[in-house]
């Protein structure tokens, strides 16, 4: 177990900038998870920790150790591919041990670390097979179990989960969080899954373009996006966002059937407001009008999809009451502590209240 | 209707591939013939089959001895082994740890090599080879099974070099950077990791260079003027000369010759097309 | 020095002391080399404490295999030649003098040979034999000895069908050089000028078409074919040398006479060449009294005997046919001694080798009637002139160096400014890590590939003569260029070659990937029965050695007994002479490629269909495409990218495929199958050892596939 310190991680592919001065301090045992869209650099991020890359400025440092330069086997730390990269000429027993096995640690030592393992993650009966005799299941079991023989200080994970079907995924992040709480290990998980960010992180890090744009525990971001980038990033279906004008008054913002104080700004000026779909409550009277033009009743729950002045824009409904259909006029009503403000501009949060 | 006109294309793909298999292996049916033969004539016959079946050729040609009284076709084959053997081995040596440089690594020079290496692929060997018998004499190496093997590895290399360098590109990255953070150095990610994941190509790289060491005869004869140096074909070229021509014999040695290198072709063969890598990566 | 040798070679040699270690050299093969090894057993015996290493070599490269070992020590201490050879190995520096022409030694030697052997007074080799050719007959098929050629002609009315009244090489200038003889007229004359043309060259030619139209000898007689008629009784003469004698004797009963006279020719002999074979001793011999020793052991009188008993040679050592011996009763060895006595020495110019490939293609281009028989022998005058044509001339080379000097100071200069770069030195840097994995096989390419393919392409600017090399600019690739003064596509113009060269590779490689796509589409079929076996066989022609298979096919398009012209036969088409016309020579070569080639472009096509999606050909099917469009449109477009790599590397490799033209038809008919690579060669190593001519040929056609590949890979990007 170790703490892992980033400072200022700036990295360039060619002349285009990845990484753009990255901090990042993860203490020890703490979950940690990378996430944003693909390109934002968190793989980069990832394998800068591990060594297979090098920044071209800043500091690495494993509790107080500066590993910036230092080759990945210097640094104690395990991590889980995409792709699970087993070696394919060796059985999953050899798998297993083979970070052990290089670092010269005794044959019977070995055996009983993989016996361990093997019973932990329930692939004691795959010992020895090879990696193409088994399912992507297997595979990714095996991979973990690779990097966990090993003890390592700080496991990183890179969009482990990727490569499984739906169900497989979602019994696997259950795994995965059991075992990070009987291990208690630092872990570095990089992901652009959402659900897997949400459920996993003791701590969200959400990257975009390379810098990180909010991080913080993850209902917390959820809850409080510090931009409109996080807040539509983080939720599914995705946050609604209606441009509003502020009124005369110079504190309430309307639009389209709802009005908000916000802090004061001058008359005629835009406010972004953002609704999550499911925070809208159907209404008999008022509101907001949505038009609705597709309705997905999933059972429980639906979703009608429409615009609002002419905007798209997604509600939330209750599964178990009449649905509409398209075509309709939906009112909905939204509770004021609902509504995240952004500036249009900048695309920051503004404060939630009046100032 | 349907079933018959299916039955009838089934029956015109099979026509077709005996009459390519006959085209494939007329010639060798020839050789055997030939080589079973008594006498040191052929007969003109299309249909290759020998009228009375003697080992008499297989016998005079295994039986060669100098005039020293040394069983020189022993002497023979085993240089032409250890030649083709050396041959695959130092190639491959020298060119898997270049190639992989080549897949993954950038570095300054790296596409200026790489068009050399295409280059001297068609530059003709006949202008080559004046300077190698100088430099072979200037490294004390002519007229050595070494400076053959020297010669023959690096002939091999641009092809080998290019052949692997894709092999360890179509490996994927992870592989060895999962092994490097299981604790091993980039050699060793190469030799543990990598290396056994390219098995296959390494073997048909291998099998490339054996091959073309073993039927090379132009640079040898140049090369070498001992005949307990000789590898085969070199001694196998002497039965067909310009006066004297001993098909016989010829057809019992091209069949000596050809058995090993068809058997570690045959052996190999499977890997041509495919790899192992399959099932590694991914789902 | 020469007083100790003559001593030595005296009869001294069982004196020397102390281990010896002597290597000995030839191109005997047959009972030749049967004899020899009797001779070289006894002398092993008597020299228990010596080391003799003997190496046998095929004729065709055996002299430029002399050449190319001696001077750096790695050849022979000593071997044997032909006497024709001498001024070439002399003015090369290659042997060593081993007597006076007048001193007791010569004495013991036929004087003929003696003379052959000798320049400037000094006695070159030790005399081994004399080789002539001479008349042999089938008694029971012509019970007069026949003295004239016309009495031969004669029998063609008498000997029944299928048996020819005589049978010898007539396309060898070897051989046509005793009719030649008769006729007046001569090969190569004594300043080294080419003979073969003119009145006498015109009718002696005509003579041998009118016989080959009479069917009075066979078209296209190779040595094994006239072994075989005779000896069969299928021809009732034969013009042969001794070693005939040796496949004959126990088979058939023969006699041996001289050559008969013409009288056509106004009644004169049939001359033949005499060559002398002796043993000649390196310059450069480790021990040249011990090496004269050896050479001198060869002609003593018990090995002369077993070399004219179980070798068949006519045996140059006086002594040996004395009475006691016996040989001058053997009725073929004395025939033979006698017809050597009048034959004609072959010249000793050093052009005298240039002349029999010229002379050999002007006779068969008459017999083949393609030219009038004139037209031929001045075209063959023309091949030897360009062969032998005068070298270019001395050019200063000062202007080169200092254009090199300039040249590699510019890149000096760029070099340092370059290494000042601050971006380069990093990247510098960061590359030295892999320079680490790449140095060895950078450093082994270099100095083995790279330096010598340099070399190679300087040699481009030398001429060579007698072993040295001199600057002549771009006088090669001038001459090259220029199709060296001759018509631009006319025979062995550099333009002709190129285009036979691009035909080839065009042939060859539509072929190739005709029939490896063909097949791999058949084999991939999902529902195929027996799939595997399929694949295993038709990899078959991959897995034989090259030359092998190449071998075999120049043997299965043999004229006589190729299974090529017999499965002809079995529809009833007449033999077919493959290599008498360029159409079928190099139809020859294209099948024999083809065969060799298709095996790696079905391999290859495997691979790319087994990549090509299924879901691909379910969609084309849905879209409402045929088997034809899914074809065109699916199969040919996915499997192009894995393709193209392969068929361009193809494209090279055919664009040189060396041994497949060269053992296959060998250039014929008169070179015009042969391909630029070959022509590269001959020049090289066949006609005058031209090197630096043949490396201008090889930087021209690297030069033009690395344009074509480049212009390709510019295309592709």
């Amino acid at each position: 177990m170790a703490a892992v310190t980033l400072r200022g991680i700036r990295k360039k592919l060619g002349t285009a900038p990845i990484l753009r001065g990255i901090d990042l301090a993860i203490a020890h045992g703490e979950f940690t998870v990378l996430v944003g869209p693909s390109g934002c650099g968190k793989s980069t991020l990832l394998r800068t920790v591990a060594g297979l890359e090098e920044p071209d400025e800043g500091t690495i440092h494993l509790d107080d150790r500066d590993v910036t330069r230092a080759a990945p086997r210097d640094r104690d730390i395990a991590m889980v591919f995409q792709s699970y990269a087993l070696y394919p000429h060796l059985t999953v027993r050899e798998n297993l041990g083979f970070g052990l096995a290089i670092r010269g640690t005794a044959k019977t030592d070995i055996d009983v670390r993989v016996a361990e393992v093997s019973r932990m993650l329930n692939i004691e009966a795959l010992l020895d097979r090879y990696p193409r005799e088994m399912s992507g299941g297997q595979r990714q079991r095996v991979a973990m179990g690779r990097a966990i023989a090993r003890r390592p200080a700080v496991f990183l994970f890179d969009e482990p989960l990727s490569n499984l079907d739906a169900a497989l995924r979602s019994q696997v992040r259950v795994e995965i969080k059991r075992l990070h709480a009987g291990l208690g290990a630092t872990m570095l998980y990089v992901t652009h899954d959402q659900v897997e960010a949400m459920t996993l992180a003791d701590r969200l890090v959400v990257l975009r373009a390379g810098a990180v744009e909010q991080q913080g525990p993850p209902l917390e971001v959820y809850e409080r996006p510090a931009s409109r980038f996080v807040a539509a990033f983080l939720g599914s279906p995705a946050m609604n966002f209606v441009t509003a004008v502020m009124g005369a008054d110079g504190a309430t913002a309307t639009a389209e059937g709802l009005r908000l104080a916000v802090r004061p700004a001058l008359p005629g000026s835009k406010v972004l407001l953002g609704v999550r779909p499911h925070d809208v409550v159907p209404a008999d009277d008022g509101g907001i009008a949505l038009r609705v033009d597709v309705v997905e009743p999933m059972g429980f729950e639906a979703y009608a999809h429409g615009t609002v002045g002419g905007e798209p824009f997604v509600a939330r409904l209750d599964g178990s009451v009449a649905l509409p259909k398209p075509g309709d006029l939906l009112r909905l009503t939204v509770p004021k502590r609902a509504v995240h403000r952004f500036d249009p501009e900048t695309e920051r949060a503004l404060s939630e209240e009046p100032g | 209707m349907n079933q018959r006109s299916r039955w009838w294309s089934e029956l015109l793909v099979h026509a077709a591939l005996l009459v390519a298999v006959a085209f494939a292996l007329y010639p060798v049916l020839w050789v055997v013939s030939l080589a079973l033969s008594p006498g040191g004539t052929p007969s003109p016959r299309a249909i290759p089959l020998p009228t009375a079946v003697s080992l008499d050729n297989f016998r005079a040609v295994l039986g060669t001895h100098d005039t020293a009284g040394r069983w020189i076709f022993g002497r023979q084959l085993f240089n032409s082994v250890a030649v083709a053997l050396c041959t695959a081995a130092a190639s491959v040596a020298l060119a898997t740890p270049s190639a992989y440089a080549l897949a993954r690594m950038r570095f300054v020079g790296e596409r200026g090599g790489m068009r050399v290496l295409l280059a001297t692929q068609m530059f003709p060997g006949v202008a080559t080879a004046v300077p190698l018998y100088v430099i072979l004499d200037g490294l004390k190496l002519l007229d050595t099974r070494a400076g053959l093997v020297l010669v023959y590895a690096t002939t091999a290399l641009p092809f080998a070099m290019f052949q692997l360098r894709g092999a360890f590109e179509a490996i994927p990255r992870e592989l060895e950077e999962a092994a490097m953070v299981d604790g091993a150095t980039r050699w060793q990610a190469f030799v543990k990791v990598i290396l056994p994941a390219a098995r296959p190509a390494i073997a048909v790289t291998m099998l490339f260079a054996f091959m073309s060491a073993w039927n090379e005869f132009i640079l040898a004869a140049t090369f070498l003027s001992h005949e307990e140096a000789f590898t085969l074909p070199v001694a196998l070229q002497r039965y067909v000369g310009e006066h004297d021509a001993q098909w016989g014999r010829f057809a019992a040695g091209a069949m000596i010759v050809s058995v090993p290198v068809m058997a570690v072709f045959y052996a190999v063969q499977r890997h041509l097309v495919g790899g192992l890598t399959a099932g590694s990566v991914k789902g | 020095m020469r007083a100790a040798l003559f001593a030595l070679a005296l009869g001294l040699h069982g004196a020397v002391a102390g281990a010896q270690h002597l290597s000995l050299w030839h191109a005997y093969h047959g009972v030749e080399q049967q004899a020899l090894d009797e001779v070289l057993a006894t002398w092993r015996r008597a020299h228990p404490g010596a080391t003799l290493d003997v190496l046998a070599l095929p004729f065709e490269a055996y002299a430029s295999k002399l050449e190319s070992a001696i001077p750096r020590d790695h050849g022979p201490d000593v071997f044997i030649d032909a006497h024709e050879r001498l001024s070439s190995y002399r003015s090369l520096g290659l042997v060593a003098p081993l007597a006076p022409t007048n001193g007791v030694l010569a004495d013991r030697f036929d004087e003929t040979a003696v003379r052959a052997l000798s320049v400037d007074g000094e006695l070159y080799a030790m005399p081994l034999s004399v080789k002539c050719a001479a008349l042999f007959i089938n008694p029971a098929l012509v019970p007069l000895l026949p003295s004239t050629l016309e009495t031969i002609e004669g029998m063609r009315a008498t000997l029944p069908a299928g048996v020819f009244p005589l049978v010898y090489e007539s396309q060898s200038a070897y051989y046509h050089a005793a009719l030649l003889h008769a006729y007046g007229g001569e090969m190569l004359d004594a300043r080294g000028r080419y003979g073969f043309v003119g009145p006498a060259a015109e009718r002696s030619v005509a003579r041998v078409i009118a016989m080959t139209r009479g069917r009075v000898i066979p078209d296209e007689a190779s040595g094994a074919l006239v072994t075989q008629l005779f000896s069969t009784g299928r021809a009732a003469t034969a013009i042969s040398g001794p070693w005939l004698a040796a496949d004959l004797e126990g088979r058939i009963e023969f006699r041996v006479i001289p050559l008969p006279t013409v009288r056509d020719a106004g009644g004169h002999a049939m001359q033949p060449y005499a060559t002398v074979e002796g043993a000649f001793v390196s310059s450069r011999a480790h021990d040249l009294g011990a090496a004269a020793a050896l050479a001198e052991a060869l002609t003593d009188v018990p090995a002369a005997v077993v070399r004219a008993r179980v070798g068949r040679q006519v045996v140059a050592t006086r002594a040996a046919w004395g009475d006691e011996t016996g040989l001058s009763q053997d009725p073929v060895l004395a025939i033979f001694r006698a017809a050597a006595a009048s034959a004609r020495p072959m010249p000793v110019h050093p052009h005298m080798r240039a002349v029999f490939e010229p002379a050999r293609q002007a006779i068969l281009r008459a017999l083949r009637g393609d030219r009038s028989v004139r037209d031929a022998l001045v075209e063959g005058k023309r091949r030897f002139d360009d062969v032998t044509r005068p070298l270019p001339p001395r050019r200063d080379a000062t202007m080169v160096l200092l254009a090199l000097g300039l040249a590699a100071m510019g890149l000096a200069t760029t070099a340092v400014r370059r290494a000042k770069d601050p971006d380069f030195r990093l990247a510098l840097k960061r590359s030295l890590p892999a320079y680490a994995w790449v140095a060895h096989a950078a450093l082994t390419l270099a100095l083995l590939v790279v330096v010598p393919l340099v070399l190679g392409a300087a040699t481009s600017f030398y001429a060579q003569q007698d072993g040295r090399s001199y600057f002549v600019g771009l006088a090669n690739y001038w001459d090259i260029l220029t199709a060296r003064g001759g018509p631009i596509f006319g025979a062995g113009s550099f333009y002709r070659v190129l285009g036979v060269t691009v035909l080839w590779t065009a042939a060859n490689i539509t072929l190739h990937v005709g029939l490896g796509v063909g097949l791999a589409l058949l084999l991939s079929r999902p529902l195929l029965r027996m799939k595997a076996l399929y694949r295993v066989l038709l990899i078959v022609p991959w897995a034989v050695p090259s030359y092998v298979t190449a071998l075999a096919w120049r043997g299965m398009f043999h004229r006589q007994f190729g299974a090529v012209n017999a499965l002809l036969g079995v529809v009833g088409v007449e033999p077919v002479s493959w290599f008498a016309r360029f159409s079928t020579a190099f139809a020859a070569n294209v099948t024999t490629n083809v065969w060799l080639g298709f095996p790696f472009m079905m391999v290859v096509t495997l691979g790319a269909l087994a990549g090509i999606p299924k879901d691909l050909y379910e969609a084309a099917a849905v879209d409402g495409a045929d088997a034809w469009q899914r074809f065109w449109k699916v199969t040919v477009p996915m499997l192009r990218p894995a393709m193209g790599p392969a068929v361009a590397m193809g494209a090279v490799w055919t664009f040189n495929q060396f041994n497949v033209v060269f053992l296959v038809s060998g250039g014929e008919p008169d070179g015009d199958t042969d391909i630029l690579v070959s022509e590269a060669y001959r020049w090289a190593f066949t006609r005058q050892a031209q090197y630096g001519y043949a490396s201008a040929y090889a930087v021209l056609i690297f030069l033009m596939l690395l344009l074509v590949t480049r212009r390709r890979g510019a295309e592709a990007a």
